[in-house]
């Protein structure tokens, strides 16, 4: 039974009593009581006997000596059960004294001339201590079993938020929160950096975390995998304990914990349960950092098919155009003297084309890898709505020229803060698409709005719209409706679109607009409100 | 002189694409002298006083901002930069450091060509002293006596909307950056205020563009500047 270890502490609120063994009985727990308490318990042994002796003064004519010891034995019982074992030993003393002087003749004094008294008192004096050990025993027990059902539910507790937490900062904080309520004081998590020196994690600290750790104390824990810091219970100055999170592949961080009582921490129970609730949390990170890593893998695998699918589309892409323009060329450089003048034209035009279509992919291509490769920095300027449509309808003006283009816009020179650049290459992609993917003649529809919580802008044409189900993937790199068709795009143009628009925190989706045709609709949030421009002397010029 | 083609200076690291340019320019009628580095190009700009510039911002030797740097310390010649795609700060910058012009990789000959004729005009209409009337399409600008006209119709400028218009006017089909029209037309103070900028073009938009949204006069370079049309040459 008592691998209980060499001590307990009770913990909670009502640190009302500490067991220690001591050096007579290892492994015999002891009750100690806190000062006050201890005194008023062995009041209550006093107390007890006096009341009965109150209670039975008056029906001491009746009553038989022996029925008299009987009822005080049934006193020490109670303070037994009560107050502990030293109050009961105190209430036999006191019953003793008592009944020789009120009850054994003769009365008024502590003398007992019947020697069926001196007997009787006697018995009752050592079944009381006996019964009272007793009852103590049990009394005791019934804390220890109390207590490590305390701890057992603590431990319960702790598991069972561990297993709901997935993310290593609610790990940590809920390591934090249980360490602080089972050890009270403040503790934190140190983990080391990416350079393997320790340092407190990205989370914001929670008003229980310790603040002001010893990092050099806290390194060596965690080089030797030791605890450090103050190493005994002894009173030196130093009151945080660097306890080393030791895991199945090495060591993976240093819990800092300040306790509210250090003393109670070095009690071999309390080390026990502090070294539970670490391997706990440990294993839980570990778990944690695995399913991290196996994720990691599974995008890595994910990118590398992206690639594979990237380079295939590249060279489809870029190998016909090119075949085109070198064969073209090759036939201007071979044949110059038996070309007439309309094949000529031909050619060079074939060329001129062609070499167009590659630029423009190459560029998409590249653009892309920009924004994949997050070397992107927005460089957000004022910009109005209205001044990046127009510049994206110039880029496209010749594509655009005989189609009807309807711009809707309220609020036409309210100023949003975004990279001016980027969002002219989402307008000229959308408008390019809508180009693309609509017989000529019918009309594009444009529609800017601005309101205080953003930038809505929608670019709508009367094609044939998209698919059910394939709005989303329009979205999707190297993504066609019909891939077969030989309308020219590598599918990358709403890639693009997207990165950019998410680049501003912004969303994009594609949906089929009523009366037929492709709607897309972007949003980007306001983040910031435009400076105050002052106000020019209104007077005109004349 | 008048016999003499004008001499184009162009300095480009990749020989192929100097050979194209080189080609194309001498079949237009120009003198050109191609060089691959910066200093090569320096040296020459010195001893043979081109008549325009033609300058890769990505040279081997040199940083082409640099080059612009040291050109502009003695010299008032033509810069026109060609730079590789999505650099809009590198052409702000070299913009800022004294170029005139620009284009991104890849461009058409024909924009070149005609960007080159532009400048050769205006390097030789400066000594006629300032242009009195500026017109384009319906738009015409009176600029002594401040008047603006959008077809037959007067249009009431604020002073700040007409000091900008004037600095587009004087550069009228060249870019001009943010930064130098903050600078001409708000002071030195201004540099990094653009959202004035934009407001006041588009004040200025919504009173001389039929279509604001679709600007025929008041360009927009994104990223870079503005540019007013002058017209086709």
């Amino acid at each position: 039974m008592n691998k209980l270890g060499s001590g307990f502490y009770f913990p909670g609120h009502d640190k009302e009593h500490i067991l220690r063994h001591t050096a007579e009985s290892p492994y015999n727990p002891v009750i100690v009581q806190r000062t006050d308490h201890r005194y008023r318990h062995l009041l209550g042994g006093i107390v007890i006997p006096l009341l009965l002796t109150l209670m039975d003064w008056p029906f001491r004519e009746i009553l038989t000596s022996s029925n008299i010891l009987m009822f005080y034995l049934l006193g020490v019982f109670f303070v037994a059960i009560r107050f502990g074992f030293w109050p009961s030993i105190l209430a036999s003393l006191t019953n003793a004294a008592a009944f020789a002087y009120f009850f054994a003749p003769p009365i008024f004094s502590f003398a007992i001339t019947d020697p069926e008294n001196l007997v009787g008192l006697a018995v009752t004096m050592v079944v009381g201590t006996v019964t009272s050990k007793l009852a103590e025993n049990v009394r005791r027990q019934a804390l220890v079993a109390e207590h490590r059902e305390r701890r057992a539910s603590s431990l319960y507790r702790l598991s069972k938020a561990l297993a709901e937490a997935h993310l290593e900062t609610e790990i940590i904080e809920i390591g934090v929160r249980h360490i602080h309520a089972e050890f009270g004081g403040r503790n934190t998590f140190l983990f080391p950096d990416r350079n393997g020196a320790l340092c407190y994690p990205d989370a914001v600290p929670l008003e229980i975390s310790l603040r002001g750790a010893d990092l050099d104390v806290a390194r060596r824990a965690f080089k030797h995998g030791q605890t450090a810091g103050n190493e005994t219970d002894t009173l030196s100055g130093e009151t945080t304990l660097y306890i080393p999170l030791n895991g199945s592949t090495g060591t993976i961080g240093v819990l800092a914990l300040e306790p509210s009582d250090l003393r109670q921490i070095f009690l071999p129970e309390q080390r026990q349960l502090l070294d539970t609730y670490v391997n706990q949390i440990v294993h839980t990170l570990e778990r944690a950092n695995a399913a991290e890593q196996a994720k990691e893998a599974t995008l890595k695998m994910q990118a590398e098919t992206l690639r594979n699918s990237l380079l295939s589309s590249i060279s489809h892409d870029l190998r016909n155009p090119l075949a085109t323009i070198i064969g073209a060329a090759c036939t201007l450089e071979m044949d110059e003297d038996r070309l007439d003048e309309g094949s000529r034209r031909k050619l060079v035009a074939v060329i001129s084309e062609e070499s167009q279509r590659m630029s423009d992919l190459t560029i998409k291509i590249l653009e892309m890898a920009r924004l994949e490769a997050g070397e992107v920095v927005l460089n957000r300027q004022w910009y109005a709505p209205e001044e990046i449509i127009g510049s994206a309808l110039r880029r496209l003006d010749k594509k655009l020229a005989n189609r009807q283009v309807n711009i809707q816009m309220a609020n036409n020179l309210a100023l949003i803060h975004i990279d001016a650049v980027l969002l002219q290459q989402v307008m000229v992609n959308l408008l390019d698409n809508a180009d693309k993917y609509s017989p000529a003649g019918l009309p594009i529809d444009i529609s800017v709005q601005t309101t205080p919580l953003g930038l809505s802008i929608t670019v709508a044409d009367r094609g044939p719209g998209i698919p059910e189900g394939l709005q989303h993937k329009v979205f999707d790199k190297f993504f066609r409706v019909n891939a077969e068709s030989a309308q020219s795009g590598v599918g990358l143009g709403l890639s693009i679109c997207r990165a950019i628009v998410e680049a501003h925190g912004g969303d994009i989706q594609a949906t089929n607009r009523s009366g037929g045709g492709a709607l897309l609709q972007l949003h980007l949030p306001i983040q910031d409100y435009p400076p105050i421009v002052d106000p020019e002397e209104k007077e005109p010029i004349l | 002189m008048k016999a003499m083609s004008p001499l184009l200076l162009l300095i480009e690291d990749d020989p192929q694409f100097q050979r194209l340019l080189s080609t194309t320019l001498e079949t237009q009628n120009y003198r050109v002298l191609g060089f691959t580095s910066g200093q090569e190009g320096l040296i020459a700009a010195r001893n043979s006083q081109p008549s325009l510039v033609i300058l890769d911002l990505g040279l081997p030797d040199i940083d082409g901002q640099e080059v612009i740097r040291r050109l502009r310390k003695w010299s008032e010649v033509p810069v026109i930069v060609l730079s590789a795609r999505d650099q809009e700060s590198e052409i702000t910058q070299a913009l800022d450091n004294g170029a005139d012009d620009y284009l991104t990789k890849p461009f058409s000959t024909a924009v070149l060509a005609s960007r080159i004729k532009a400048l050769l005009r205006r390097v030789a209409k400066v000594p006629g002293g300032a242009q009195e009337i500026f017109q384009v399409g319906e738009l015409k600008i009176e600029l002594t006596r401040r008047r603006v006209f959008v077809g037959t119709q007067e249009v009431s400028l604020t002073p700040i909307e007409f000091n900008l218009l004037c600095v587009l006017v004087r550069h009228a089909g060249f870019v001009v950056t943010h930064r130098q029209l903050l600078e001409k037309v708000w002071g030195p103070s201004h540099i990094e205020h653009s959202h004035y900028l934009r407001i006041y073009m588009g004040q200025l938009r919504h009173k001389l563009e039929a279509d604001p949204a679709r600007p025929r006069y008041l360009l927009t370079e994104a990223g870079v500047g503005y540019r007013l049309y002058e017209g086709e040459n």
